[in-house]
């Protein structure tokens, strides 16, 4: 079953939240869902600390020297394996993208995190090269406007499918849910049937974009 | 989204793990910057717990066998003065 990569060099651009969104929605369809745990900061531990949803199972602390047996070890009929990445360029970022079948690299609207986001487009195109095979990669806007779309969001959006990149729709907007989730564990299912939640933010809104953004990532997978 | 079915159409597609193609990607990584980051231990010895310090003054003779025997135990003189005490003091 597929290994799915969160990737950018940039620290805050959603790769923790896309992980759990994602391992959450593919728990919930019936996959038997492993997630890796690479980034320092642990934010996938902390989620895991307050409880997991069922079907979902966390391996922390994985290192550059265990990320490809980590990888190869979880992997199996009916898993599917997610690798959330540290926000830094590092040799472990460049084997877990080797293993990937996609990678997806979250990146805010800003120019700021397209020039850094893009390091990780280059380097999954130069392993493409040397290894000889392709390795399936998008981008997904994330914190973007429930409201409107930015004109700066607008002209990334041109520039990134002008250079061939797949861009994923919809994007992940801005949701106090998606923070949220980190706080309280579990998913969102869980918690928008948790009537004693008290939430600065629609978590039935949060949950339809997290759905949305899963089917989009499933049809890549495909 | 729903049902399993769906999700086991998905495979993956099988993938080299030599510890060639390993190397591969690393140099891949090294020249856009991706280098090893793993955090590297402090070098040096750790510090010794044992902090307090004893000037005895004894004969020659005496500092000579504590510092012979230290030796052939392979222990410091202080550790050996810790076993002296923990024999005395049982």
């Amino acid at each position: 079953m597929p290994v799915i990569v969160m990737a950018s060099p940039k620290g805050g651009v959603g790769k923790s939240t896309c992980a759990v969104l994602l391992a959450s929605e593919f728990a919930r369809m019936g996959a038997d869902v492993t997630v890796l745990d690479c980034d320092p900061n642990k934010s996938l531990s902390r989620w895991a600390s307050h409880g997991m949803p069922k079907g979902v199972s966390l391996l922390s602390d994985i290192g550059r020297s265990e990320i490809v047996p980590s990888i190869r070890a979880a992997d199996g009929d009916g898993k599917i394996v997610i690798v959330d990445l540290e926000g830094i360029a590092s040799q472990l970022v460049s084997r877990a993208i080797s293993q990937a079948d996609l990678v997806i690299v979250p990146m805010q609207a800003t120019a700021l995190d397209a020039e850094i986001g893009s390091e990780a487009l280059a380097l999954v195109r130069e392993e493409e090269d040397a290894l000889g095979r392709d390795i399936r990669h998008a981008v997904v806007l994330t914190k973007t406007s429930a409201a409107v779309k930015s004109r700066v969001q607008k002209e990334l959006e041109e520039q990134l499918s002008g250079a061939g990149i797949d861009v994923i729709e919809p994007s992940l907007v801005a949701r106090a849910a998606f923070s949220e989730i980190f706080a309280y564990g579990g998913d969102l299912t869980a918690m928008m049937n948790d009537t004693e939640l008290r939430t600065g933010g629609k978590v039935d809104k949060a949950l339809a974009n997290a759905q949305s953004f899963a089917e989009a990532v499933y049809e890549r997978l495909k | 989204m729903n049902g399993s079915n769906r999700l086991a159409g998905l495979t993956a597609r099988p993938k080299e793990t030599s510890a060639e193609e390993v190397r591969r990607v690393d140099d891949v990584g090294e020249a856009r910057g991706f280098l090893d980051r793993t955090p590297r231990k402090k070098p040096g010895r750790k510090p010794s717990p044992r902090t307090h310090q004893l000037h005895p003054k004894v004969f020659p003779k005496v500092g000579e066998a504590i510092a012979a025997e230290a030796e052939k135990l392979g222990i410091t003189q202080g550790q050996l003065i810790e076993q002296m005490w923990e024999l005395y003091s049982s």
